[in-house]
């Protein structure tokens, strides 16, 4: 219903708006406090607003009130009054819809810079009752809607776009229902802050890694050894291309790396300072790219950083270890 | 333009819910409506719902707009008007169609549902029956069901819709009656514009033309109905005057066109003996008269005044159904002095028209002797002769009067009134019609009468010197059980043989009175609940002296303390589930342990702490936990149960 949606204050206002909802939101956070990881909404906590339908409800009302006195007709005074309770009803329905509900933070998972970060926000219905359309929102970001049965906890997923590594902090956000009528918005904020890892950005065009960083000196040679050839491989970007089986890509025009069974293949190091780079952050996307192409092709790679360094391993702890570094790098004390 | 785009069938959840809410808001329109809207809008829905069903686009802008116009015209073609009831209802019809067809959205059917709410309201506005209560609850519960499922995104059960807004709408009716019950009612109208029902309403015409009609309407419909405080006058007594005809242009009778207020009609009355009082529940009549039993002394009737000829009449039409308490008196003396110029308003005859009865009034007068044996003999050639009461006359022709006394002699009422007055007018005595309604039925059932349009009725009145304006009902000298039995009486009392009536049609007719009874109740007290009824209510309720701020304060905090009822219900609906047997042991020994467990505590981990800082038994405590965890995870076992409650309860 576009005319209806036309009087929402958000549409007639935006300028206005904006402004009055971060100071109510300020107001929010200080009248509430900081939530903690597992947070019951309180009826004080939940605000309620009428919605544009509501407020073409509530005149609908007003006239039909008016029309009933004027005609003094007590039979459209029952409708009229029967829908103004409705209405009412409808109110506290709506707010109901939210009081003790269980919200709590269910983890997030690491991205890289650029992608959007999903939030896993787990809402639990700790009631007789089921709760009906129950959504979680951001800003301009919703979620999807669902229904509790009694007991029933569902996970929604909040997507919170990020740009730079480090961490990400989900502001805060809130949980609303419509139910029943979409006479009444009702919601609830939420200040949980919870945070992700943000990995560096992947650098797209990285300089094959040095080769031959090993543990114990500065060999020559790659650091996969070239004593006996092993076999060949799909070829990965970072791939040295001296071992590229040039033969083979003549042949059937695919790029193959040559893979050698060596002693040292697992002391392949990735050092912070022997990338070539403009700056930290170009240095740490060529750092990131190093180890998600080296974690693909399951090798096993180190990394040293100023101050820190985690020796050659592979798998997904020593990757997310390893990425976190970079994430974090610099940015905070404790970890530098 | 919008850009036609198909329907994806994700309105199928709430669309048929959409239409059934519509069509039932409709049905009481059906029988005013002219067939082709009813035809459609239901050629609409179907066709909207097709649509929807196979997924294929709404009709383009185009097509619509055409209609949009063609449906107007023909509106327009059809009322001539688009203000009322009856046009309103077909404009809120039509647009519900139209808007059925560029329905795209889910939310799009919030329109349609407003619509079906206007069009219960109107409906409410035309008529109001008994039965229209269950219709508006109905229909609002099924309207908010439809509600209920657009708003929602997918589809729930119908189970679950309806029952949620039957629950809601069920929990605002306590809210609704408080606010029907205390919401001040106002006598007076925002504005005044009669709602045109478009119903027929049957009364008394202005003017009567004996010999023109050549039937008397038998409607049976309800014209008042009377409670009388205590007993019910004799039938004799039971005129109730409405208006009064002194002009005959010879072949019609009228009146004073605008009912005129009267100083002295008060003054020129002499009451004497009992009065009587009873309460007159009066259906609409669109005309200014009020009837009551001759001669009115007290009315409560706002703007209403006695005429000059002693009619009641109020300045404004009566246009819905008012109620009002009455005191009359049976013996009276009206206008024992009238003024020349007056006696000349009731002797005037047209000139040469009716000469046979001019002629003959002029013998019979010659020959009584006085203006009492006139009238006596009058009657009596009335009584006597070959005169004959009927429903159906002939016509009259130019020379009504001399037709009727000389050649046909059949008629009714208005037919005696009109050739007694003008005979007595010809004789040389002062004389006027009434025109009222005479007798009516008792209903037993819920002890009151009922006047119907049926019960309509003329008589005369003759002035005599020093005597006032007297009654004289010629009719009873033709038809005495017309007016001396009640009408049941002259159905089922000896004739009803006569009528054909048995047994059975006596307990129908039984039956018609019970809901007569049941309707007779509802106007009092449901439609007729205005300002008059409130302020008795509140009376009865203890508040002294009630006024608007009263009610409304007293409104508000009803309202409040409902809503805090309501309030609490939805708590307990909310409320968390009870605990099993187990956790309420458990939770009876943390009391007594006199330790909290931490948030993510386990029962074992808790155990060590308690064993640890209470004073409890270490080895009750291990048992206790043990068991606790036994019987809240392991396999139903009834006797692990009884042990954890004599454990705790060793404590």
């Amino acid at each position: 219903m576009s005319s209806i949606r036309w009087l929402s204050p958000s549409r007639l206002l935006p300028g206005i708006n904006k402004a009055a909802s971060r100071r109510v939101g300020l107001w929010a956070r200080r009248r509430q406090g900081a939530d903690g990881p597992v947070t019951r909404l309180q009826p004080r906590r939940i605000y309620i607003l009428p919605t544009g339908v509501g407020l073409v409800f509530a005149l609908m009302t007003f006239a039909m009130l008016l029309g009933s006195m004027n005609y003094n007709n007590n039979l459209s005074f029952v409708l009229t009054f029967l829908l103004i309770g409705v209405g009412f009803v409808a109110m506290h329905q709506c707010q109901r819809n939210l009081v003790g509900l269980e919200v709590s933070f269910a983890g997030t998972e690491p991205v890289f810079a650029g992608q959007a970060a999903q939030f896993r926000i787990a809402v639990a219905n700790r009631s007789r009752s089921p709760r009906h359309r129950i959504r979680l929102y951001l800003d301009e970001v919703q979620s999807d809607i669902g229904d509790l049965e009694p007991g029933e906890s569902r996970t929604f997923v909040l997507p919170v776009k990020t740009e730079h590594r480090g961490r990400v902090t989900l502001e805060r956000f809130g949980i609303r229902t419509l139910f029943p009528f979409e006479l009444f918005r009702s919601w609830a904020w939420l200040h949980m802050y919870p945070t992700g890892i943000v990995y560096p950005h992947p650098a797209e065009h990285a300089p094959p890694p040095p080769a031959s960083q090993t543990a114990l000196g500065h060999r020559q040679h790659d650091a996969r050894g070239e004593e006996d050839f092993a076999g060949l491989r799909k070829f990965h970007t970072g791939d040295s291309p001296r071992n590229v089986a040039w033969k083979a890509y003549a042949r059937s025009d695919q790029l193959l790396s040559k893979q050698f069974a060596g002693a040292d293949m697992s002391s392949q190091w990735f050092d912070f300072d022997a990338v070539v780079a403009d700056d930290l952050e170009q240095r740490l996307s060529i750092l990131t790219r190093w180890i998600i192409d080296a974690d693909r092709t399951r090798e096993d790679y180190g990394l040293r950083l100023p101050g820190r360094s985690f020796p050659p391993a592979h798998g997904d702890a020593h990757r997310r270890q390893c990425l976190e570094a970079l994430a974090l790098f610099g940015l905070e004390g404790a970890d530098g | 333009m919008a850009k036609t785009r198909g329907t994806d069938g994700s309105l199928l959840a709430s669309l048929p819910w959409t239409l059934l809410a519509l069509a039932f808001a409709l049905l009481p329109h059906v029988p005013y409506l002219p067939v082709w809207i009813t035809t459609a809008l239901l050629a609409c829905a179907l066709w909207r719902y097709s649509i929807e069903a196979r997924r294929k686009p709404v009709p383009p802008t185009l097509l619509r707009a055409a209609l949009a116009l063609g449906c107007f015209l023909g509106v327009l073609y059809t009322y001539n008007t688009i203000s009322g009831v009856g046009p309103g209802s077909a404009l809120l019809a039509i647009m519900a169609a139209l808007k059925l067809l560029e329905t795209r959205q889910r939310r799009d059917q919030f329109v349609l549902l407003f619509i079906a709410i206007f069009l219960v309201m109107s409906s409410l506005l035309r008529e109001q029956y008994l039965w229209s209560l269950p219709y508006l609850v109905v229909g609002v519960v099924l309207i908010m069901t439809a509600w209920l499922r657009t708003a929602a995104d997918d589809a729930e059960s119908v189970r679950r819709s309806v029952g949620t807004s039957s629950r809601l709408v069920m929990y605002a009716a306590p809210l609704a009656l408080a606010m029907w019950i205390f919401f001040p009612r106002i006598a007076t109208p925002f504005w005044a514009v009669p709602i045109d029902t478009g119903t027929a309403i049957s009364g008394l015409s202005d003017t009567i033309s004996p010999g023109d009609i050549s039937a008397l309407s038998q409607s049976d419909a309800v014209a008042f109905r009377v409670n009388f405080e205590r007993a019910v006058p004799e039938p004799r007594d039971l005129y109730w005057r409405g208006l009064v005809l002194h002009r005959f242009d010879g072949r019609t009778w009228s009146g004073i066109s605008e009912p005129r207020i009267a100083s002295d009609a008060i003054e020129n009355t002499e009451i004497h003996g009992e009065p009587v009082s009873y309460r007159v529940t009066m259906e609409p009549t669109r005309q200014h008269w009020v009837f009551a039993l001759d001669i009115p002394r007290q009315w409560d009737l706002d703007n209403t005044f006695l005429g000059p000829q002693h009619q009641l009449a109020r300045v404004h039409p009566i246009d819905q159904r008012i109620a009002y308490d009455a005191v009359s008196y049976p013996e009276y003396r009206i206008d024992a002095e009238l003024h020349p110029y007056r006696l000349g308003w009731y002797l005037e005859l047209p000139e040469g028209r009716n000469p046979r009865t001019a002629e003959l009034a002029r013998d019979m007068r010659a020959a009584a002797g006085s203006d009492t044996a006139f009238v006596e003999a009058v009657l009596a050639k009335f009584n006597r002769e070959e005169y004959r009461y009927t429903l159906e006359p002939p016509p009259l022709g130019s020379n009504p009067v001399d037709r009727f006394l000389f050649e046909t002699r059949r008629g009714f009422c208005e037919h005696y009134a009109s050739a007694f007055t003008v005979l007595m007018r010809a004789g040389g005595i002062p004389a006027r019609i009434v025109l009222g309604y005479q007798g009516g039925e008792l209903n037993p059932v819920g002890d009151y009468m009922i006047v119907r349009q049926s019960d309509a009725h003329a008589w005369a009145e003759i002035w005599l010197p020093g005597a006032g304006w007297r009654r004289v009902d010629p009719t009873a000298a033709v038809a005495p059980e017309r007016v001396d039995a009640g009408r049941t009486g002259a159905m089922f009392d000896g004739s009803a043989s006569a009528w054909g009536l048995n047994a059975p049609s006596m307990l129908l007719h039984n039956l018609v009175l019970a809901w007569d009874a049941a309707n007779a109740k509802w106007n009092e007290w449901i439609l007729g609940y205005g300002p008059e009824n409130q302020q008795r209510f509140m009376n009865w309720l203890g508040m002294d002296d009630p006024d608007w701020r009263k009610m409304l304060l007293t409104l508000v905090a009803i309202v409040t303390a409902l809503t805090m009822i309501i309030s609490v219900v939805l708590m307990l609906r909310y409320r968390p589930p009870r605990r099993d047997r187990a956790a309420r042991l458990y939770a009876e020994f943390v009391r007594k342990s006199g330790l909290t467990p931490a948030t993510g505590e386990t029962p074992r981990l808790f155990a060590t702490r308690v064993q640890r800082d209470s004073p409890l038994p270490p080895t009750a405590v291990r048992s206790i936990t043990d068991t606790y965890l036994d019987v809240r995870y392991g396999p139903p076992n009834a006797a692990l149960l009884e042990r954890l409650e004599s454990d705790v309860a060793a404590l």
